[in-house]
C-alpha cells in the first residue's frame, strides 16, 4: 500500500442535508480500525477530483439547490461513468441518487434532467414520506431514516432490497444498485447504523488494490451501538430483534 | 367592553385548569378565549402604543427577546412580553389574560413576542407588528420544517407584516435574500459580525448559508470581537464593551440582535450604554452555559436544540472538561441531522443517555470519542454521574436536548421554565 485509501465526498455542502456526507467519514474509520489508512476528500468542483478515487459518496440536499448541485455534478459526469464502469464504489442517497438518474419531476409539472448515469427517475408522492424505514437487503436488514416526497421508478429489476416498514422507491422495493453504484433512501449515516453494508461498499474499494478487509476491535464495539440502535427501532415497529 | 365575557371566562377556566393541576393547564384558557372572541389576540397584541416588536428565527429567540426586553426596560418602557415557552397562540392568549383588564386593555408602551417560525407564519396575517426582528435560517426541527427553504418562506411571510422597520442578520444569505422580496414599506436595519470574529469561528456561525461579505461599520451594528463572556460592539463608529450571560458567540450574536432591535424601536431615545448595561446585567441563560448546583456540587447545562448549537457548544467548551454527560432525547425524532457535527472536541464523555443513547453514541465513536458507558435511562445515568468524584479539572457538565433537558430538571427537583 503506497498511498491511503481516498474516499471522495461530492459536494459536502450543498448535498449534506441530513448528515449523509458523514458516510464518507463512516467509511475512512471503519478503514482505518481495519489498519488501513484512508483520507476523506472534499470535492467541490471538478478541479477538486484527485487523481486516484477509491469510493464516492453523494449525500442528499434541498429542493431549491438542486438545479445548481446538478450543474456542478454534470461537470464531473465523465468521471462518475469512469469510476461505475471501473468499479469504484459510489452511494448515493436521497437527491445526491435522484441527479444521477434520468430525471426529477417536479410537483409543479416541470423537469430537472438528471445525468442518467442509473437507469429510473424520481417522481412526486401525493404525500412526504418522513419515518423510519427498514430493508431486507443481501446486506442483512437495514435500518434508517426516510424523508422525501418522491417516488423512484424504474429501479424494480435492480434494487437495493425489498420494504419491510416505510415507503421506499414507492413499490414495495428500496434502492437501486447498478454495478458498484448504490443509492437509496436511507438518509444520514446509513453505513454508521448498517456495517453489513459499510463493509460492502469498503470491500468492493479494496478488492481493487488487492487488500483484504478484516474489522478492527474498535469497529465490532461501534458495530454493536449500531445494533442497539437498530433493535430500538425494531421494537418500535414490532419487528424482531437482532 | 366587548372582551369582557371571553376574559372572564378565560379567568374561570384558568382557575379551574390550576385547580386540577397546579402549575399546569396555561393553554386552556387562551383555547376559550380564542374559540368565543376569536379578535382578543391580535386586537390586543396591536393596541400598543409604542407598537409590537416579533422576534423569530430558527435559533437565538429566547436569548435575543430576554435582551430586548431588559435594553427596553432600562429606558423607562413598560413592557408586555411571553416570558415562557408558550409561543403558540393559546399560550399567548392565556399570557395576555394574566395582564388584561375587563377592557382588553393592558398596561404597557410595548409588547415584545417571541415567535417559532411556523406559528408565526400561521398567526402574523392578523398582526401589524412595528419592528420585525429575525435572528437567522439554520436546519432546525428537521422534522417539522424540512429545509431552510420553507423556514426562510415562513419568515418572509412574517417579515412581510412589519409596519416600521425589518432588522436582520446581515450575515445571514437567507435573510439578505428575504430583504428583497419586501415591498419596501418597512425600513430595513442590519447588524452582523467583523471578519475577524467571523474567522474565529472556522466552522462558521451555524447559519444554512453565510453572506461573502460582512457588514461595513456604515451599514449598520457591528460585533467586532468576542473573547469568552466578554465582546465588543461598534455602534455608529463607538466601541462599546459588553459581558454575556454566557461564552460563545452566539450569545454575542444574540446580543447584536437586541441592541439593534431596541435602536430600531426607540429611535433617538436610543442611549447605547444603557441598553449595553442592562443586557450585560442579564444573569446567566437558562438551560445553555447555566451553572447550577446540584447535590452539592457546580454543574454545567448545555442545551443543544439544532446541530448549529451543538457545534458552537462543543467548539466552545472549556477546555480540560473532563466529565461530561450527553442527553438525547426523543424529541430528536431523526438523530442524522446531527452527523454533520464535528463532536472530537469531547474527546470523553462519561455518559451518553436518553431516549437517543445508542444514537448519539454511534456518532461520538466515529467521532473518535471515547464513550464509557451508554445508560437510555435517564434518571439512573444523572445519579451516577452526579456521584463521579468531583473532576480534577472543569466543571461537570451535561449537554441535553430540551426534552432531556425537561427531564433532567424534573428529576433533580430543579424549577423548570416550562409555561407558568
Ligand atoms: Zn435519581
Amino acid at each position: 500500500m503506497t498511498r491511503p485509501l481516498a474516499i471522495i465526498s461530492l459536494l459536502p455542502d450543498l448535498l449534506n442535508t441530513n448528515g449523509d456526507a458523514a458516510n464518507a467519514r463512516v467509511l475512512a474509520q471503519r478503514a482505518r480500525w481495519a489498519g488501513i489508512p484512508a483520507n476523506v476528500i472534499d470535492v467541490r468542483t471538478a478541479g477538486e477530483v484527485p487523481e486516484h478515487v477509491d469510493a464516492v459518496v453523494i449525500g442528499s440536499g434541498s429542493d431549491s439547490d438542486l438545479i445548481s448541485a446538478r450543474d456542478i455534478l454534470a461537470t464531473m459526469a465523465a468521471d462518475l461513468r469512469v469510476w461505475t464502469t471501473a468499479g469504484v464504489p459510489v452511494l448515493a442517497v436521497g437527491t445526491g441518487w435522484e441527479l444521477l438518474s434520468w430525471g426529477i419531476e417536479l410537483g409543479d409539472g416541470t423537469v430537472i434532467e438528471g445525468l442518467g448515469i442509473v437507469a429510473g427517475r424520481a417522481v412526486p408522492m401525493q404525500e412526504r414520506a418522513t419515518d423510519d424505514i427498514v430493508v431486507d437487503s443481501r446486506h442483512g436488514r437495514l435500518i434508517g431514516f426516510e424523508n422525501h416526497a418522491r417516488n423512484y421508478v424504474g429501479a424494480e429489476a435492480s434494487p437495493l432490497g425489498q420494504v419491510r416498514a416505510g415507503t421506499g422507491n414507492g413499490a414495495g422495493t428500496e434502492g437501486l444498485v447498478m454495478g458498484t453504484l448504490i443509492g437509496t433512501h436511507l438518509h444520514g449515516p446509513v453505513l454508521a447504523r448498517n456495517p453489513g453494508l459499510a463493509d460492502h461498499v469498503l470491500r468492493t474499494a479494496l478488492a481493487r488494490t488487492g487488500q483484504d478487509y478484516l474489522p478492527g476491535v474498535r469497529t465490532h464495539a461501534a458495530d454493536d451501538i449500531a445494533k442497539a440502535a437498530r433493535n430500538q427501532i425494531a421494537v418500535r415497529l414490532t419487528l424482531p430483534t437482532e | 367592553m366587548r372582551y369582557a365575557p371571553a376574559i372572564l371566562l378565560g379567568r374561570v377556566v384558568r382557575k379551574l385548569a390550576r385547580w386540577r393541576k397546579p402549575g399546569g393547564g396555561s393553554a386552556v384558557p387562551g383555547l376559550v378565549v380564542n374559540k368565543v372572541a376569536p379578535g382578543f389576540l391580535s386586537r390586543t397584541l396591536n393596541s400598543f402604543p409604542g407598537g409590537l416588536i416579533i422576534v423569530t428565527g430558527s435559533s437565538g429567540k429566547s436569548t435575543t427577546t430576554k435582551m430586548l426586553v431588559a435594553a427596553l426596560r432600562a429606558h423607562g418602557s413598560v413592557v408586555f412580553t411571553n416570558q415562557s415557552t408558550a409561543n403558540i397562540s393559546q399560550g399567548l392568549t392565556s399570557a395576555l389574560l394574566e395582564q388584561a383588564s375587563l377592557s382588553g386593555h393592558i398596561a404597557g408602551d410595548i409588547a415584545v413576542l417571541e415567535m417559532d417560525e411556523g406559528h408565526g407564519a400561521l398567526i402574523s396575517g392578523t398582526l401589524t407588528p412595528r419592528i420585525v426582528a429575525l435572528t437567522n435560517v439554520m436546519v432546525d426541527q428537521i422534522d417539522r420544517f424540512h429545509d431552510s427553504d420553507m423556514v426562510a418562506a415562513m419568515l418572509v411571510k412574517i417579515a412581510a407584516r412589519a409596519t416600521g422597520t425589518v432588522v436582520i442578520n446581515a450575515d445571514d444569505q437567507y435573510l439578505t435574500n428575504l430583504v428583497a422580496q419586501l415591498d419596501g414599506s418597512a425600513a430595513v436595519a442590519r447588524y452582523g459580525v467583523s471578519a475577524e470574529v467571523l474567522a474565529a469561528n472556522p466552522r462558521g456561525l451555524g447559519y444554512s448559508a453565510t453572506t461573502v461579505d460582512r457588514l461595513e461599520a456604515g451599514e449598520g451594528m457591528l460585533l467586532t470581537q468576542v473573547h469568552g463572556r466578554n465582546a465588543t460592539v461598534s455602534i455608529s463608529g463607538r466601541e462599546l464593551p459588553l459581558r454575556l450571560p454566557a461564552r460563545g458567540t452566539h450569545y454575542a450574536v444574540d446580543a447584536l440582535t437586541a441592541l439593534c432591535t431596541a435602536q430600531a424601536a426607540l429611535g433617538d431615545r436610543f442611549d447605547a450604554g444603557l441598553a449595553i448595561d442592562a443586557i450585560s446585567a442579564i444573569p446567566p441563560v437558562f438551560g445553555r452555559g447555566e451553572i447550577v448546583t446540584v447535590r452539592g456540587q457546580e454543574v454545567e447545562f448545555v442545551l443543544v436544540q439544532n446541530p448549529a448549537s451543538f457545534q458552537l457548544n462543543v467548539d466552545s467548551l472549556e477546555s480540560g472538561t473532563e466529565q461530561i454527560l450527553i442527553a438525547i432525547g426523543s424529541d430528536v425524532r431523526d438523530p442524522s441531522y446531527f452527523w454533520p457535527v464535528n463532536t472530537s472536541g469531547l474527546g470523553r464523555v462519561r455518559i451518553a443517555s436518553g431516549s437517543k443513547a445508542q444514537d448519539i453514541a454511534l456518532q461520538l465513536t466515529y467521532d473518535d470519542v471515547v464513550v464509557d458507558r451508554i445508560e437510555p435511562d435517564l434518571g439512573r445515568a444523572l445519579d451516577d454521574f452526579l456521584a463521579l468524584p468531583e473532576p480534577s479539572t472543569g466543571m461537570k457538565t451535561i449537554i441535553f436536548s430540551a426534552d432531556s433537558m425537561r427531564r433532567t430538571r424534573a428529576h433533580l427537583g430543579l424549577a423548570t421554565n416550562s409555561e407558568a
